[in-house]
């Protein structure tokens, strides 16, 4: 038995934040920053595991392979078989690391604005690690159900102990959304297991040989069958829609980012948003491609609303983080509307996408939190200038807006490029005539929704950065204004404003901050110039996911048979992309287009 | 078959030793100053627990007179001992909640009056999952229904004790009275008092039965469940709960929301098993020689417990949603939670009714029920149990609160029970241990993964799911029901999950106020303790509960034991692709 074979590496990364929940604990009473400490090295140490075991999976990854499988036994008996089964594939492999990656992060921003019950705060942070680490790498359904639910507790305790004036609200508000959401994909995924035993007898919970069963044996999709693939579509939907969220399913992520402390809000829009899509493609695209299909339609519209609703209500935002909670609203409806294009590029760029908004989100957010530690307010208008007392963290803030918006050569713009590219693509030449004019509606109008992007991005900048400066200068130390003090962990009544009224830079970033931020700047930079290296690996997994359903869509409302390019993006689904030599062989321009950017 | 005298009186050892503890307390308390009831009480539940007759054969069935054990029998007397031996600490942890007021001290033999009644009440739940006949069916849930009528006398002496014992002993007089018609119109059908003999003649086909039935199975079945739903608090009978609740303690509360409802499926889950004929009637059964009667018994009974359930689990959660107090509010949860017990009743005898207990005709392969109605009932029931008593074993423990009164003022306050929400406001900060275990029960009643909560609503939900499931989905089909009590079956999940965050947001999101004293006892504390181990066993590893619920579920509903036996085709016998090193 290796203790470093494949398998165990990744269960040893899954339970270090585990591990480090526990010495939180045990050296709770030590102090706060032996506990932040602790907590600091912990996340570091998962985060270098998970990037070695990226580097070791990447190789079979990339075939198309799942690396690191690992199965025990959990509930064994008789017909059935829930088993703990765990692995990386191309699907999950980003998703797993970008886990890791905003961890640290989000133990670094809380540094200084968490003092109050830090063992609490960080036991929890820690074992929210574990559980976005596990439900990338579930391989079984209950065990993917289990870590999903279980990313809310730690969340809902972060949300309601350490957040804002109104965080009992938010916290069980999000709960409760999600909850219901997902009890009802829970029962749809428990459809698809009987299906699935039905036909080879086993009650097989397995998420590779459901997938094989499905595609063997469809769930019925005629009025004989009782709609069943659709009824399951829906319940998927409702659960992962909720999690992503779409927008009729949305209210709860503005009052749960709000009230969140900046580390939970972190871990919220940088990594348990992406479960949804990421449901999305590991279940809904390939196990019930008819249904899939005649949903994508209507889920592309849900996108496009979703992009240019969340832009417009984030245009009237006047609290920065309840703004950039609604540019996640919008830059997630990218997302939904690339997997529903059900087009290579573009479902290959919404996973791109996936990582791009968790880096940029999470650093606004990030930045956000820091604006509020030192002035106490997220308020726009009590906010101004800056940028002159602050230029580091003025400058970091507009690198992920402009990651936000989609600055060429920065990483947000080659996946909304890709999801836009794909969407006209579709529209164009993908689908039956009677819908073209449909789709390309909305495609232009998810264009349009770039521009809004932009424009309130780039305002709020402008207000909050430049011009006048209108908050009180650097007021660490002092008694912070009695309106924004509540709840917020320990605001920041600590001593680190050395010297009143101190000399600029005292505003500028620390080491700490750097640290959180460094690392999503320089993956913002690198995705941005060399995209290969990240769309590669998980190409041949995202095609496997979506050839079933891009199928079904060209077989549903493809373009008439004389249009050659249903067919040829048939044969492109079928043949799985080499590793390395090409994204998108398919189309070799938009390959050769990427690889100039810089 | 029958066996002779005694060696009934040693397969019924366990009861007989509970008795005769209970005696044992009972006049040691009145004549010998014995003080330590609970003690005795836990002592007889061990020894019946060690009685050597419970070894029986896995599988075997042996019918004795009165009474029949096979594997149901076996699983509840083990459970009903192992959940009393919890009851019992949560019960004598509470004992000081005689003296509410410094003038009521409890009476020196009370603890020893209580401790014997319990004792009857256990042997009550146990002989009632062994009866095979209908006065021993009957007697047994007297035997559950007149102890708890006296433990709610005996323990609280205030106004709103009396109310509540008042309500709850005119109400099950009713409920009763209920149950024993329907056992007679039963034994107007049957021709006999022998649950076997009337179940093999309800399935035989014989047309005089047949004829009988159709006047008397519905008012039989619904007479019947009608006063079987008093016990599991269950709508149209649910009403009382909340009042009862609150006016008994929390030993009390957590006694009513376990044994009766205990009783109550087991009891269901035998009556049921006339359709299905158990494990003696799989014979006939696997030869197709279901009569008409026997299907029409299963098909009243599906279609009235699914109603029942689907009823029961929405009014429970709604009403839960709008109570502050707390025992009215776990009250509540626990009409919720007889609700989706009888979503798995249902689904049992919807199973049976099918094809008799037959594998169903698969498409491809002779797939069939992977767990059963009858099992997940039983799986559920046990994780709820637990849960149940830690609850109430750690409100127990906290007590009360401390008064609001200050040294020199008025006289001291009379003590405050812990009754509200906002009574356990910031509990995490001064009883952590307790605000934790709390937080881990009601989250497993909530349902949430990986707690047994969640293991016994999956096996809830697939029972549901599979009914019919090789069927067409066709409006108003058994198919199309059991999947919308699927559905509302989850919905529920999450609505109940709003009322128990709301009790965790207020232990750990909020700061004390008050605080609690915890002057509840040791008791209290160590069932609280033992049932979050229990919790974290079944969690990891929920595999033997599985096992014993299967197993003891095959023998009522036979339709299960294939989903146990079953062979899988060739094709996914093949080794599985394990990588494990």
């Amino acid at each position: 038995m290796n203790p470093f074979s494949p398998a165990n590496h990744l269960i040893l990364v899954i339970l270090t934040p585990l591990v480090g929940a526990l010495a939180a604990w045990l050296l709770g009473s030590r102090g706060v920053s032996a506990v932040r400490q602790s907590a600091a090295v912990t996340t570091l140490i998962t985060l270098t595991g998970a990037v070695l075991l990226i580097l070791r999976a990447l190789p079979e990854v990339s075939a198309g392979h799942a690396f690191a499988v690992s199965e025990g036994p959990w509930l064994v008996d008789g017909p059935f078989d829930i088993r703990f089964s765990l692995g990386l594939d191309g699907l999950s492999i980003w998703l797993f690391g970008l886990s890791a990656l905003l961890s640290v992060t989000a133990v670094m921003v809380s540094w200084e604005a968490i003092k109050e019950k830090p063992v609490g705060f960080y036991a929890l942070l820690l074992i929210l690690e574990s559980a976005m680490l596990g439900v990338f790498a579930a391989r079984d359904v209950i065990l993917f159900y289990v870590f999903f639910e279980f990313t809310l507790v730690p969340l809902f305790f972060l949300i309601g102990i350490w957040g804002h004036d109104d965080r009992r609200r938010a916290a069980v508000k999000f709960f409760i959304y999600t909850l219901a959401g997902s009890v009802l994909a829970f029962l749809g995924l428990l459809t698809i297991v009987l299906w699935s035993a039905s036909h080879t007898g086993m009650l097989s919970f397995d998420i590779a040989k459901l997938t094989a069963g499905l595609a063997a044996h469809p769930l019925p999709m005629d009025a004989r069958g009782g709609w069943l693939q659709w009824w399951v579509f829906l319940a998927l939907f409702a659960g992962f829609a909720v999690k992503v969220p779409i927008v009729p399913f949305h209210t709860w992520l503005p009052l749960a980012h709000v009230e969140a402390p900046t580390g939970g809000s972190v871990d919220l829009a940088g990594v348990l948003l992406k479960i949804g899509i990421y449901g999305f493609l590991r279940f809904s695209l390939p196990m019930l491609p008819e249904a899939t299909a005649a949903a994508a339609p209507w889920m592309l519209g849900l996108g496009v609303v979703g992009i240019l609703y969340g832009a417009l209500v984030a245009l009237a935002q006047s609290d920065l983080k309840r703004l950039i909670a609604y540019s996640s609203v919008s830059h997630m409806g990218y997302c939904v509307m690339g997997i529903a294009a059900l087009e290579p590029v573009a479902v290959e760029g919404a996973t791109l996408q996936l990582i791009n908004h968790g880096l940029s989100a999470a650093g606004l957010f990030a930045l956000v939190g820091m604006i509020y530690e030192r002035y106490h307010t997220r308020s726009i208008a009590n906010l101004g200038g800056i940028a002159a007392r602050a230029p580091w963290l003025a400058f970091m803030f507009i690198l992920f807006t402009f990651s936000s918006i989609g600055l060429p050569g920065l990483n947000g713009f080659v996946g909304e490029f890709m999801v836009l590219l794909g969407s006209f693509q579709r529209a164009w030449s993908g689908v039956a005539f009677e819908w073209r004019t449909s789709y390309l509606t909305m495609a232009v109008a998810a264009v349009v929704g770039v521009v809004l992007g932009a424009w309130y991005m780039l305002w709020a900048v402008e207000r909050v950065f430049f011009g006048a400066s209108r908050q009180p200068p650097g007021d660490h130390g002092h008694a912070p204004p009695s309106t924004a003090d509540h709840g917020a962990g320990g605001d920041d009544s600590h001593g680190h404003g050395h010297g009143p009224a101190a000399a600029e830079p005292t505003d500028d970033l620390r080491w700490y901050e750097w640290v959180a931020l460094a690392p999503l700047a320089l993956f913002v930079l690198w995705i941005g110039l060399f995209p290969a290296t990240f769309l590669a690996p998980s190409a041949a997994a995202v095609r496997t996911a979506m050839a079933p359903g891009a199928a079904a869509f060209a077989a549903r409302m493809g373009a008439v048979p004389d249009g050659s390019p249903v067919t040829q993006t048939a044969q492109a689904d079928a043949a799985p992309t080499l590793p390395g030599t090409a994204i998108v062989p398919s189309d070799p321009p938009l390959t050769a287009g990427f690889e100039r950017i810089p | 078959m029958t066996q002779t005298s005694l060696s009934t009186f040693l397969l019924a050892g366990p009861e007989i030793v509970l008795v005769v503890a209970a005696l044992v307390a009972y006049l040691g308390g009145a004549f010998c100053g014995l003080r330590q009831g609970w003690l005795v009480a836990l002592i007889g539940i061990a020894v019946a627990a060690c009685w050597p007759g419970m070894g029986l054969e896995a599988g075997s069935v042996v019918s004795s007179g009165p009474f029949t054990f096979d594997d149901f029998a076996l699983f509840v007397r083990r459970f009903v001992l192992l959940a009393g031996a919890g009851l019992a600490l949560v019960q004598s942890g509470d004992q000081f909640r005689g003296a509410v007021t410094p003038r009521q001290t409890p009476r020196a033999s009370s603890t020893c009056e209580e401790a014997g009644t319990f004792l009857l009440l256990l042997a009550g739940v146990s002989l009632v999952a062994s009866a095979n006949d209908l006065v021993l069916l009957f007697a047994g849930l007297e035997l559950v229904s007149i102890p708890t009528y006296i433990l709610l006398a005996l323990k609280r002496t205030d106004a709103q004790g009396q109310e509540a014992s008042l309500k709850y002993f005119f109400l099950s007089l009713v409920a009763s009275a209920l149950f024993l018609y329907g056992l007679a119109c039963l034994y107007g059908i049957g021709g006999s008092t022998s649950l076997a003999e009337i179940g093999s003649r309800l399935r035989s086909g014989d047309g005089r039965i047949v004829a009988t039935a159709q006047t008397l199975l519905p008012v039989a079945v619904g007479m019947m469940i009608g006063g079987i739903a008093f016990r599991l608090a269950a709508v149209p009978m649910h009403f009382y709960a909340p009042d009862v609740y609150e006016g008994a303690g929390p030993g009390n509360a957590a006694l009513l929301s376990t044994l009766p409802k205990v009783a109550g499926i087991v009891v269901l889950l035998r009556l049921l098993a006339l359709g299905t004929g158990g494990k003696l009637g799989m014979i006939a059964l696997n030869q197709g020689v279901v009569g008409p009667a026997g299907v029409a018994w299963l098909t009243f009974f599906w279609q009235l417990t699914a109603v029942l359930a689907a009823l029961t689990m929405t009014v429970g959660n709604c009403m839960a949603l709008l109570q502050t107090n707390l025992r009215r509010l776990l009250a509540c949860s626990s009409i919720a939670h007889a609700g989706y017990l009888l979503v798995g009743v249902a689904a049992a005898a919807a199973a049976d009714a099918t094809v008799g207990g037959r594998p169903f005709p698969g498409r491809d392969t002779s797939w069939t029920a992977a767990l059963g109605g009858a099992s997940a009932t039983l799986f559920y029931l046990a994780a709820y149990v637990a849960a149940t008593i830690g609850v109430f074993g750690a409100l127990a423990y906290l007590g009360h609160r401390w008064p609001e009164w200050s040294a020199g003022s008025a006289p001291r306050p009379p003590r405050e029970e812990i009754s509200t929400i906002d009574d356990l406001d910031g509990l995490s900060g001064t009883n952590p241990v307790v605000a934790f275990s709390l937080a881990t029960f009601l989250l497993s009643l909530a349902g949430i993964p990986p707690l047994p909560g969640f293991w016994g609503k999956l096996s809830l939900a697939l029972a549901a799911l599979e009914v019919d499931w090789t069927a067409q989905a066709t409006a108003g089909s058994r198919r199309v029901f059991f999947l919308a009590l699927a559905v509302i079956l989850v919905i529920n999940a999450a609505i109940a999950a709003a009322y128990y965050l709301r009790i965790v947001a207020a232990m750990y999101f909020r700061s004390a106020k008050r605080g609690v004293q915890a002057d509840g006892g040791l008791g209290a504390g160590i069932a609280m303790l033992v049932a979050l181990v229990v919790m974290a066993m079944v969690t990891l590893q929920p595999r033997p509960l599985f096992s014993a619920a299967a197993r003891a579920g095959a023998s009522i509903a036979p339709g299960a034991v294939s989903g146990l036996t079953i062979t899988p085709p060739q094709a996914i016998n093949a080794p599985q692709a394990s990588t494990q090193p």
